[in-house]
């Protein structure tokens, strides 16, 4: 899991800003994007490993970005990040092909372990 | 139960779903803050000096959220308390920015600003005697027909006043909108606009489209019967 590329995606520049500092103490590379357009676009600049996304977001939303990366790159897998009491957006999201989701508020921890699930079942 | 009273409910959901959501946020800055604070420290000694700046960032950060949190749930309290009487003495134009505030976060969705115009110092505050929660559902199902018409990157500009002798509130969208035809047709035709007949109606009040400026009018009595 050293050096995996990730991309997190969320409105909430303190939030992204701050999870990407954990992450890199970690030995994992995180870069941020603060909305889906910006999201799409380093995407295809530079694909990462690894998606983490959320589900609210103004402009285009977590759904259709969520739409949009697994018509152009099936094989990378996204976790959604949805708010607690909305299990219906998370099912939603497998649904439409994401990995699995978590709730925020997140625990880093668990957040790794759930990343390590989706990078071992996308060899 | 008549309609505008069950429609409450839904509003009320709505709102503090809104509310509840940004709270969301806040908590998991505060976490991510806190938990870079912890990582560093438990790293080494050494880190701690060499990370000095991520920790002060850290705790400046978490106050900031802090002060955000404490303002969010000061907003839900008086929306909360707007039900504490069925009929109370409002004053419009702090009902209006009130609700203003709360729908911020529905604006900022669709990328469209609110602003409120403020009163005219020369003239009084325009009070009625009303259903308070009423009002602000009048507000909001108003903001949300224009907000379906509306494009990113639009304003709605909300100014209170006296207009031919009733008391109204006066909503512009400003930006990047269809022509006036089509502005008028995509509100009456959004799902939106009869909601906000049903609940002025049961306010006294109207609701007019305000064809020259591409916004809506509403209208309501100083008192409404009991």
């Amino acid at each position: 899991m050293k050096n995996l590329k990730i991309l997190l995606v969320d409105d909430e520049e303190e939030f992204v800003i701050t999870l990407a500092e954990r992450l890199e103490l970690r030995g994992l590379q995180a870069r941020a994007a603060l909305n889906g357009e910006a999201a799409l676009q380093m995407i295809e600049a530079d694909t990462p490993e690894i998606v983490i996304l959320d589900v609210m977001m103004p402009g285009i939303g977590g759904f259709e970005v969520l739409r949009r990366i697994k018509k152009q790159h099936p094989q990378l897998p996204v976790i959604l990040l949805t708010g607690r009491g909305s299990e219906k957006e998370g099912i939603k999201g497998m649904q439409l092909g994401a990995f699995d989701y978590l709730m925020k508020p997140l625990n880093i921890e668990e957040l790794i372990k759930k990343m390590q699930e989706a990078i071992e079942s996308h060899p | 139960m008549n309609t505008c009273e069950d429609k409450e409910v839904a509003f009320f959901g709505k709102i503090t779903a809104g509310i509840t959501h940004e709270l969301k946020n806040v908590l998991a800055i505060i976490r991510e803050s806190s938990g870079l604070v912890g990582d560093i420290i438990s790293i080494s000694p050494e880190a701690i000096i060499k990370h000095q700046e991520k920790i002060q960032n850290s705790i400046v950060r978490i106050k900031d959220q802090i002060e955000r949190g404490v303002n969010l749930t000061d907003r839900l309290n008086r929306f909360a308390h707007s039900t504490d009487e069925t009929l109370s003495k409002i004053d419009l134009q702090e009902t209006t920015e009130q609700l203003v505030t709360l729908a911020q976060r529905f604006a900022r969705l669709k990328h469209v600003v609110l602003n409120t115009v403020p009163p005219d110092q020369e003239t009084p505050p325009v009070t009625l005697v009303t259903r308070h929660v009423q009002i602000h559902m009048a507000l909001f199902a108003s903001l949300e027909c224009c907000l379906t018409v509306m494009s990113a990157g639009g304003e709605i500009n909300i100014g209170i006043r006296k207009l031919e002798g009733k008391n109204a509130v006066h909503m512009v969208c400003k930006g990047d909108l269809p022509v006036q035809s089509e502005f008028v047709r995509n509100i009456c035709e959004s799902e939106n606009w009869p909601v906000l007949q049903e609940i002025i109606a049961c306010l006294e009040g109207s609701a007019h489209l305000d064809e020259t400026e591409n916004g809506i009018v509403l209208r309501f009595p100083d008192e409404i019967s009991r």
